[in-house]
C-alpha cells in the first residue's frame, strides 16, 4: 500500500484544514455511496484556484497572486527583450500561457504536496499535513536544476557555507519574499524584499585587517559573489532544443550586464537562437541582450582562491570570461561582458 | 652531513607515523544505550553528519549538525579530499569541538554506503588532532529503531577557536604510496569483483588494483542488521588479510578515499594496528597515471 496518497488519520482534528472535510476543498460528493459518485466534480489541485485559499488567507492570497512564484513573469521578462512586438504577442499566446505558466506554484505546491517537475513528484509532503515549510521537498524540486544542488553541494562542488551552518532557503529568502509584497514585479531583480549579503554581513568591522582592506578596496567594483563563490556552478548549455537540455559546471567572472561596471559571477543562460523555432518565433532582437547574466551563485565560501591570493585575479586572471570561452552563435552582446583584471601596483 | 641526514630521516618517520596509539577516553564504537547514558557529559559532542534537511526532521537531543560535505570536498576532479587546514579548523570549532571534546559521530544507515560518511569524518577529525572520536554503531537509524528520544529543534552551538596539530601521516599521497610499494601492506577494501579487475565505477579510469594489494572488502565489516561485527570476528578477518603484526605499515585505499576509512578506523582504533594510513586519491587518482603499477 502506498501511504503517500492517504491522509494520516491522526492528523484529522489536529489540523483545521482537514477538520473542514475533504469536500471543502476537493469538491466531489462526500455523502455518495459509490466511488464514482463521490468523485464526480472532484478537484485534484484545489489551490490552483487561489480564491479557495483566499477564503481564509485573504491578505496572503492576494499578495501571492501577484508574486513571481505565481505569475512566473520572470520567465517572460527574461525572453521578451529578444522579441519584436508581434513576436511577443505570439510568445505570450503559444509559449508563455501554454508552457511557462504551467510552472507556477500554487499554495499547495509549497504547503501540501511537493511540486512535480517533469511529471515526477514525491506526492504529499507529510501525509496531507499543511506544513509551514519543508525546503528539501518543495524549493528543492523547482529550483533543483541549479540553485538547490549548488547550495547543498550535491552538484559536485563545495556546499554553500550557509547550508553548512544549517541555514535553509527561508532563512535568507523571507516569507515576505516568497509570498510577494503585493507588487506585480516583472523580474526577481526588482523585488525589494530579496536578500542581500550586507543585510547580515556589514563591512568595516572585520577582525582581520586583510579582510577589511579587501572589502574596502573592492567595494562597488566587485560583487560579493565575485570573490566568495566557492567554485564551479551549474551553467545551462542549451534550451530544451530538440530532445533535452544540458547543464555543465562552469565559473565565469565578467561585467554585470545590468550595470555594465561591476565584476561578478556570470551564469550562462543561452536561450539558443532556435529555441522557439517550432512556434514560428525567430527572436528578431536576439542580440539585444547577452547570454551570460549576473548570478547569485549559491556556493558561498569564506575562503576561495580569490580571497586567499590577490594574484588569482590580478596576475593569473583565473576564472575571467574570455572570448574563446563564449558560446558559439551566441549574442553579440556577450563580448561586452569580457573584462581583463587590472594589474596590481606593488 | 651524515648527522643531518639521520635527523631528516627520523623527522620524516615521525611526520608520517600516525597517532594510532593516542590515549582514548571513549571506545571507538559506541552503542545507542551508551550514548543515551552519556548525553549529559559536558565533554561530549554528538556530531550529526547527515544533511541539514535530515537533521532538522529529527536528531538525537543535543546533537550538532555539520553535514558530510563540510568534511570532505571535491578538489579538481578528485572526490572526498581534505579541506584546507584553516577551513577544517573552522568547521571543527564551529561545531563546538575542541581538543578536550569526546566526539560521537552520527550518520545515517539506510545503505552500506551511508556508513562510510561516519568513518571518513572520524578519520578527518583524527587528522586534525581530535583523539577522542567514536562512531555510533548503527547511526541515527539504530537510535530511532531503539525508540530513543528525538529532537527537531536545531542546536545552536557556541563556536570555539580550534587550532589543532595536524597528523599528516593519516592521509598519504600517490608519491608516498609509490615509494612504499612492496614494503607496506596495500589494503584494497573494495568488493572482490573490483579488486579482481572485473568491474569499476564510471569515474575510475580503468579496472584493476594497485600492484601487490590484498583484499578485505568493506561488506565483511557488518552484520546483516548493519551493525559492526564483534571485535573477535573483525580481528579474525583483519589477521587473515593483513597479518597479525600490529606494527606493520598498512595503506588502505578504495575508489575515492572514503570507503577505505571504514577498515582503516577499525584496524587502527578498534584492533590496535599502529601504523594505518589512507591513500586519499585511491584508484580515482592512481589509474589516471597509465604507468602507475597495477594488476591484473
Amino acid at each position: 500500500m502506498y501511504l503517500g496518497y492517504l491522509i494520516d488519520k491522526r492528523l484529522i482534528g489536529k489540523d483545521i484544514h482537514l477538520a473542514m472535510g475533504c469536500a471543502s476543498c476537493h469538491k466531489g460528493n462526500d455523502v455518495a455511496a459509490t466511488r464514482e459518485e463521490a468523485h464526480k466534480g472532484l478537484v485534484k489541485r484545489p489551490s490552483d484556484n487561489i480564491a479557495l485559499c483566499a477564503r481564509c488567507h485573504g491578505k496572503i492570497a492576494d499578495k501571492y497572486s501577484k508574486s513571481l512564484h505565481y505569475t512566473t513573469y520572470g520567465q517572460r521578462h527574461g525572453i521578451m527583450k529578444r522579441l519584436g512586438a508581434e513576436e511577443l504577442k505570439r510568445f505570450d499566446d503559444k509559449v508563455f500561457e501554454q508552457s511557462c505558466r504551467s510552472c507556477h506554484a500554487s499554495c499547495g505546491s509549497c504547503h501540501v504536496k511537493a511540486p512535480p517537475v517533469g511529471g515526477i513528484g514525491i506526492g504529499l509532503i507529510k501525509g496531507h499535513k499543511f506544513i509551514r515549510k519543508d525546503e528539501g521537498k518543495t524549493c528543492a524540486f523547482c529550483h533543483g536544476g541549479r540553485v538547490y544542488t549548488e547550495y547543498t553541494g550535491e552538484y559536485g562542488g563545495r556546499a554553500d557555507v550557509h547550508y553548512q551552518k544549517g541555514k535553509m532557503c527561508i532563512d535568507c529568502h523571507s516569507k515576505e519574499e516568497m509570498h510577494g509584497d503585493g507588487t506585480r514585479y516583472l523580474s526577481k531583480n526588482d523585488v525589494k524584499t530579496r536578500p542581500a549579503c550586507k543585510n547580515c554581513h556589514k563591512t568595516g568591522r572585520e577582525t582581520k585587517l586583510t579582510a577589511r582592506l579587501s572589502h574596502r578596496n573592492h567595494e562597488g567594483k566587485v560583487s560579493c559573489y565575485g570573490c566568495h563563490s566557492g567554485g564551479e556552478y551549474r551553467n545551462c548549455r542549451d534550451c530544451h532544443v530538440e530532445s533535452h537540455s544540458q547543464a555543465q559546471p562552469g565559473f565565469a567572472l565578467g561585467l554585470n550586464p545590468r550595470d555594465g561596471k561591476t565584476l561578478t559571477t556570470l551564469r550562462l543562460i543561452p536561450t539558443a537562437r532556435d529555441t522557439f523555432k517550432a512556434v514560428g518565433i525567430k527572436m528578431e532582437r536576439y542580440d539585444a541582450v547577452p547570454n551570460y547574466w549576473d548570478t547569485p551563485a549559491h556556493n558561498i565560501r569564506k575562503r576561495t582562491p580569490r580571497t586567499r591570493s590577490c594574484d588569482a585575479c590580478h596576475v593569473e586572471g583565473k576564472g575571467f570570461l574570455t572570448k574563446e570561452q563564449l558560446i558559439k552563435n551566441g549574442s553579440k552582446m556577450n563580448d561586452k561582458l569580457i573584462v581583463k583584471p587590472k594589474p596590481l601596483n606593488r | 652531513m651524515k648527522k643531518l641526514r639521520i635527523f631528516a630521516l627520523i623527522s620524516i618517520v615521525f611526520l608520517f607515523l600516525p597517532m594510532a596509539a593516542a590515549a582514548r577516553d571513549v571506545a571507538p564504537l559506541v552503542t545507542t544505550d551508551w550514548l543515551q547514558q552519556n548525553l549529559t557529559n559536558p565533554r561530549l559532542v554528538v556530531l550529526d553528519v547527515r544533511k541539514v534537511e535530515e537533521y532538522k526532521a529529527g536528531h538525537i537531543p543535543g546533537a550538532v549538525n555539520m553535514f558530510y560535505g563540510s568534511w570532505a570536498v571535491k578538489r579538481g576532479d578528485l572526490l572526498n579530499e581534505l579541506p584546507a587546514n584553516d577551513d577544517l579548523f573552522d568547521t571543527i570549532g564551529s561545531a563546538g569541538i575542541d581538543g578536550n571534546s569526546i566526539v560521537v559521530i552520527v550518520g545515517k544507515n539506510d545503505s552500506i554506503g551511508d556508513r562510510f560518511d561516519m568513518t571518513r569524518v572520524a578519520w578527518t577529525l583524527k587528522y586534525a588532532g581530535i583523539d577522542n572520536v567514536a562512531i555510533l554503531d548503527g547511526g541515527q537509524n539504530k537510535w530511532v529503531k531503539d525508540g530513543k528520544a528525538v529532537a527537531t529543534e536545531a542546536v545552536r552551538v557556541k563556536a570555539k577557536a580550534y587550532r589543532g596539530k595536524i597528523n599528516r601521516g593519516l592521509f598519504v599521497t600517490k608519491d608516498y604510496v609509490t615509494s612504499r610499494l612492496g614494503k607496506a601492506v596495500l589494503l584494497d577494501v573494495r568488493a572482490p569483483a573490483y579488486f579482481a579487475g572485473k568491474e569499476k565505477l564510471p569515474f575510475v579510469p580503468k579496472t584493476g588494483r594497485i600492484k601487490g594489494a590484498v583484499n578485505l572488502p568493506v561488506g565483511q565489516l557488518y552484520t546483516p542488521e548493519g551493525l559492526y561485527k564483534d571485535k573477535a570476528a573483525l580481528a579474525a578477518l583483519a589477521t587473515a588479510a593483513v597479518g597479525a603484526d600490529k606494527t606493520k605499515e598498512i595503506i588502505a585505499y578504495c575508489d575515492t578515499g572514503k570507503t577505505c576509512t571504514s577498515w582503516a578506523f577499525v584496524l587502527a582504533d578498534l584492533l590496535g594496528y599502529q601504523d594505518v594510513k589512507v591513500y586519499d586519491g585511491s584508484t580515482m587518482e592512481w589509474f589516471k597515471d597509465p604507468n602507475a603499477p597495477s594488476e591484473p
